[in-house]
């Protein structure tokens, strides 16, 4: 048996992070799929069919399509025409502007790409307005353009009302991320916000089941039962496959894509795709640091394979630092710090294992039993110098030392999660802990009470400014004014964190699927809500805990005051139903508060008698 | 508009007239924005005592009377002993009043005849007078600063948190102008020839000016009720020029900070550094017209990088290039001289000195001796210009440094040179004065530059870029991070990779209501 030089390899190849990535554009895969005779790469698209139905209805509404580049714009636009009988041959001639006529009798336009439009041909951004603005109009519309060049397009058109009025709609529509709004025939989807955590596993199972995987079955490299070797893209794919882990790499890294997007950062699919690319044929010393079928050859050779780790791939180890940071995704897994944050317990594993009774079965399990990835020959030659004190030979092992904390991030079983604190290995510490006993209980559940007083001690240590251990009620303080005073003596309310009297705190998901801590004073004025996502989750508990993270404590400051700013107002209103003339004119007392010994806020009240 | 440079006054103390005559007198490095709000609010209040807020009949003439409030400055900052003997005698009130008074009839400093017995009647107890100080004394200006007692100002709830600085002697005081150095004055000045002091005063009425506030009646109760605590009056102020368009942005600014929904007294912060940006502008635009120099004065302005970027070093260029300016403006308006027709009649050193004295105040009579013995005009012209340089160092000169740091807008962070690197709170301040209601982000960052010359993404960047002085690739990157940082002070949507909209959380909230 040969080598074999796969054909799909080198198309998925197309899709990392190399220089010329062609396919991430739609039209440049068309070219290769129909030259090189690949299946494509489809994932099933969560809008086509709907959109579909729109223009065969009676009575169709014209369309935007927006999202980042790489969510599928263009790719939607060409199911759509394709399924209302356009042509392909039209479909790929130069036309900004195509015309098809539709069964219902009116006219489709499609504009793949507003950005596409000379100025010249903006003109007939006109007959969009008045298709949107008459339900009876003969034409109708399928606009495709992401929002930024939706904006800017609509800056150079006209002022004249009508305009301005379709204009302010679209703006609504994509500020307040609604589909439509009444009174005009449009209705806009915003692919952004379709899900990357949903996405991932759909598009892993897509590159997986990919019949050219069967290129590999009569390769020599793929398994070599004699000298033990095996091809580093293979040994990812089964790894990434994860038949022995409960497909656990899967499962991890779509919660950090799911944390990515609580913190609002939205990844498409192209960016998705170039990720699993990435993590199948990554190594630094291939060329544009991906692997080809020779370079996988030559890599084994050269006993290097444990450079191909899926795991340092996820993170973009494999490439430049500038193209790792340029790059969306890697930009926003490398948040979360993976390799270079840690514990003693895991660090304590991966260096004193071997010696230490305690933590050899610890070590066996996760160490030593991976040979090709973890305890290599390698690995281990440079741990032994380190512990035997050779001069110099330390930089290369704790440089290794991280791609082992990558490693085990993404191996250690659920079921030793907590054992083994898990998420130390990232920056955010109650990651995990917000994934799966906040977000996706609050889903259709009660938030334990535990993180509940939590959650709320760290609120009541940022608005009174003291080390306050409450956490059953809120304690609204202010310093007179509203966020001037580091401390705040003055106080102002207290509000229940259990049901009482109107009064809660409750983390939950909200009427938009957004997860708050929403706040009740009253059945009487409206709940105050403060969208509750990893950074500040992390922040709140790490103030209740007691250390102040100084990195991101700033912006979370600033928010959490705020935050008090709104429940005061709401306050205030709240007064004013009950007649409670808290700022009478000749009342001078005032409620001054300080911690007692337990920890616990006390409050003075203090009566002045004084009249000018 | 009216550019002339309005006459300066005719008795001068200082060594020349030099810094006064293209900035004013003064702008005062080692008086922070903060200090320069507090003594605006002072000029303020007793004008509008003395029913004249924001009109100036004559121009430089101001004359105003601050308060001292000695007894209320001794109680809260010159009061050591304060917690010790509320703990002390927490069972014994008598007593604990008793010490308090002896302590304070000692160490107190500047009244004559102290008597703080009036406290008693107005407190329960002395616990509760300890906490009230207590809570007082966090509100601070500037938190915990080492500066001297009768340097230290709470937090403006109203009329009656307003004195002047001091310097306090045991039985008496004198406005050593410390800390209080006429920045104040100046920005008064500027406020009232903005034509918009109206309106100005009708919002600051609501809130740091207005008397009824529950936490202003809490501080006036601290005074005894019949002493008479004005000070003598203060004059000597100058503002050059009588209108600027300067001045309007300036109050523009103030009137939107004060007209959105921010709940009371939480605008002074960002008053705060929007009139210290403005007073920066105010200080390189003057040293841009003495130069001739009439470009738009542009910042550009690094969104704090991680990394080192070419930004970095081109905004730490532009921080240098503006921190020499004022040196430069200072040589160049005392050299203007040369190319008078006085100067070309002058035949010997007396009459060049007569020549400067009536141009530039200076040498002072009683120092003419010590510059009469240069050989040339030409050294007589060198020699003052190094004088006047000396002199300007002191203050002037550091004026843009320091006031810079104060309000967030250069800083060193990540770096060993200085450079304009904006923090997030002079961030917060920008959009809650730029930005209505909602704006899209790049309308955003032109605003930014139109207004304050501002130079943050691509666009505003062409002629840098034009000229290869960097990549639009590197400006692009740096709007990113501050979208990136707007967006995590909850301060922008973010749509798409392509759009964002930067929001005014108190331009929005009204909408929201229910």
């Amino acid at each position: 048996m040969t080598i074999v030089q796969s054909e799909w390899i080198s198309f998925l190849r197309q899709y990392g992070p190399i220089p010329r990535n062609d396919n991430m554009y739609d039209e440049a895969i068309h070219r290769i799929i129909k030259r090189k005779n690949i299946k494509p790469i489809i994932v099933d698209s969560f809008y086509l069919s709907e959109l579909i139905e729109n223009y065969n209805s009676p009575n169709p509404k014209s369309v935007i399509l927006t999202g980042t580049a790489g969510d599928g714009k263009t790719f939607n636009c060409r199911e759509v025409w394709l399924a209302l009988n356009g042509s392909l041959q039209e479909w790929q001639n130069d036309d900004k502007v195509k015309e098809l006529d539709l069964l219902n009798f009116k006219k489709l336009y499609v504009i793949k790409d507003l950005s596409e439009l000379k100025d010249e041909e903006r003109g007939i951004l006109n007959q969009f307005v008045n298709s949107v603005l008459n339900p009876n109009d003969g034409n109708v519309f399928l606009v495709a353009a992401n929002d930024g060049q939706l904006i800017e397009a609509w800056k150079h058109l006209g002022t004249d009302p009508l305009t301005v009025q379709v204009k302010q709609c679209v703006e609504d529509l994509l500020v307040t991320e609604i589909k439509e709004k009444s009174g005009f025939n449009l209705r806009l989807y915003n692919l952004s916000q379709i899900s990357a955590a949903r996405l991932f596993p759909q598009i892993v199972d897509v590159v997986l089941q990919h019949p050219g995987w069967n290129d590999c079955n009569q390769c020599s490299l793929r398994e070599d039962a004699q000298t033990g070797r095996t091809c580093p893209i293979w040994e990812n794919r089964n790894r990434l496959e994860g038949n022995k882990d409960e497909q656990l790499i899967r499962s991890r890294v779509t919660d950090l894509l799911e944390l990515c997007e609580f913190n609002g950062v939205h990844l498409p699919i192209r960016q998705l795709l170039l990720l699993v690319s990435n993590m199948l044929l990554g190594h630094p010393e291939a060329k544009d640091r991906l692997m080809s079928c020779s370079d996988a050859a030559k890599i084994v050779e050269e006993n290097k394979t444990s450079l191909a780790s899926v795991y340092r791939n996820i993170l973009g180890d494999n490439l430049t630092e500038r193209r790792r940071e340029s790059t969306d995704v890697f930009a926003a897994l490398g948040k979360f710090g993976i390799g270079y944050e840690t514990s003693n317990t895991i660090d304590n594993i991966l260096i004193f294992g071997e010696d230490d009774p305690e933590l050899l079965p610890y070590y066996e399990d996760l160490v030593l039993n991976d040979t090709y990835y973890g305890a290599d020959q390698t690995f281990r030659a440079n741990q032994k110098e380190y512990l035997e004190g050779v001069l110099d030979s330390g930089v290369n092992f704790l440089e290794s030392l991280r791609s082992q904390r990558q490693r085990l991030f993404f191996v250690i079983p659920r079921e030793k999660e907590n054992d083994l604190k898990l998420w130390h290995l990232t920056t955010f510490q109650y990651a995990g802990e917000f994934l799966s006993d906040v977000y996706r209980v609050a889903k259709n559940g009660k938030v334990a009470t535990q993180i509940t007083s939590r959650i709320s001690q760290g609120l009541n240590r940022i608005f009174t400014g003291l080390l306050a251990k409450n956490n059953d009620e809120l304690i609204l303080a202010t310093s007179g004014s509203h966020s001037q005073a580091k401390v705040s003596r003055i106080f102002e309310e207290s509000i229940s964190v259990p049901k009482k009297r109107g009064e809660s705190m409750q983390i939950r998901m909200n009427a938009n699927g957004t997860l708050v801590i929403e706040v009740k004073l009253s059945s009487s004025v409206a709940t105050v809500e403060l969208p509750l996502q990893l950074v500040r989750y992390e922040f709140l508990s790490r103030v209740a805990e007691g250390a102040l993270p100084g990195s991101f404590s700033r912006e979370c400051y600033e928010d959490i005051l705020g935050f008090k700013s709104k429940l005061l107002k709401r306050l205030e209103e709240r007064r004013r139903i009950d007649e409670e003339d808290s700022d009478d004119e000749s009342d001078l007392s005032f409620r001054i508060i300080r911690l007692n010994q337990d920890g616990l806020i006390d409050d003075r009240i203090v009566e002045v008698n004084y009249d000018e | 508009m009216n550019n002339e440079r309005l006459p300066r006054p005719t008795k001068i103390d200082a060594d020349m007239w030099v810094d006064e005559a293209i900035w004013g007198h003064r702008l005062y490095d080692e008086q922070t924005p903060w200090l320069c709000f507090m003594e605006f609010l002072n000029v303020l209040q007793s004008e509008l005592e003395s029913g004249r807020a924001f009109v100036e009949s004559e121009p430089n003439k101001l004359a105003y009377s601050p308060k001292s409030r000695l007894y209320l400055r001794n109680i809260l900052f010159n009061n050591p002993q304060l917690t010790l003997i509320s703990s002390k005698y927490r069972y014994d009130d008598k007593e604990a009043w008793l010490q308090w008074y002896e302590v304070m009839g000692k160490g107190q400093a500047g009244i004559v005849n102290a008597d703080f017995k009036y406290l008693e009647k107005r407190f329960s107890n002395f616990g509760d007078f300890a906490s009230v100080i207590q809570f007082l004394r966090e509100t601070t200006i500037e938190g915990e600063n080492n500066k001297r007692w009768s340097s230290q100002f709470i937090f403006p709830y109203g009329p009656d948190c307003l004195y002047e600085d001091l310097n306090v002697k045991d039985n008496g005081f004198t406005n050593d102008r410390r800390f209080f150095g006429r920045t104040g004055e100046l920005l008064y000045l500027m406020l009232t020839r903005s034509g918009k002091g109206v309106q100005i005063l009708a919002n600051l009425q609501k809130s740091v000016l207005n008397p009824s506030n529950k936490f202003n009646r809490l501080v006036a109760a601290l005074e005894p009720k019949d002493v008479v605590s004005s000070s003598p009056l203060r004059t000597g102020v100058y503002l050059p020029y009588p209108e600027l368009a300067g001045y309007e942005l300036l109050a523009d600014d103030w009137l939107s900070l004060l007209e959105s929904n921010i709940p009371n007294y939480d605008a002074i912060p960002h008053l705060v550094n929007i009139t210290g940006l403005h007073l920066i502008m105010y200080s390189l635009n003057r040293a841009k017209a003495v130069l001739g120099d009439t470009n738009k004065l542009t910042f550009i302005l690094e969104i704090v990088s991680p990394k080192k970027t070419i930004i970095r070093e081109l905004s730490s260029d532009s921080f240098i290039e503006h921190n020499n300016m004022s040196r430069r403006a200072i040589e160049a308006y005392i050299r203007q001289v040369i190319e008078t027709e006085s100067w070309n009649q002058v035949t010997d050193i007396h009459e060049a000195i007569t020549v400067l004295k009536n141009e530039y105040a200076w040498p002072k009579d009683n120092k003419e001796s010590e510059v009469e013995l240069v050989n040339s005009p030409d050294d007589l012209i060198n020699m003052f210009v190094s004088a006047a340089i000396n002199r300007h160092k002191q203050h002037v000169n550091k004026f843009h440094g320091v006031w810079g740091k104060e309000i967030g807008l250069s800083s060193r962070r990540g770096a060993r040179r200085l450079r304009y690197a904006p923090q997030d709170m002079l961030l917060k301040s920008l959009v809650l004065c730029v930005v209505p209601k909602r704006m899209e982000f790049q309308d955003f960052l032109d605003k930014l530059y139109e207004k304050y010359g501002f130079i943050i993404g691509d666009k505003q960047a062409l002629e840098l870029t034009e000229a290869g002085r960097a990549d639009l690739e590197a400006f692009s990157d740096n709007a990113r991070r501050l979208e990136q940082r707007l967006a995590s002070m909850g301060l922008l949507r973010r749509l798409s990779d392509a759009c964002a909209y930067v929001e005014n959380p108190f331009g929005i909230q009204e909408e929201v209501l229910p």
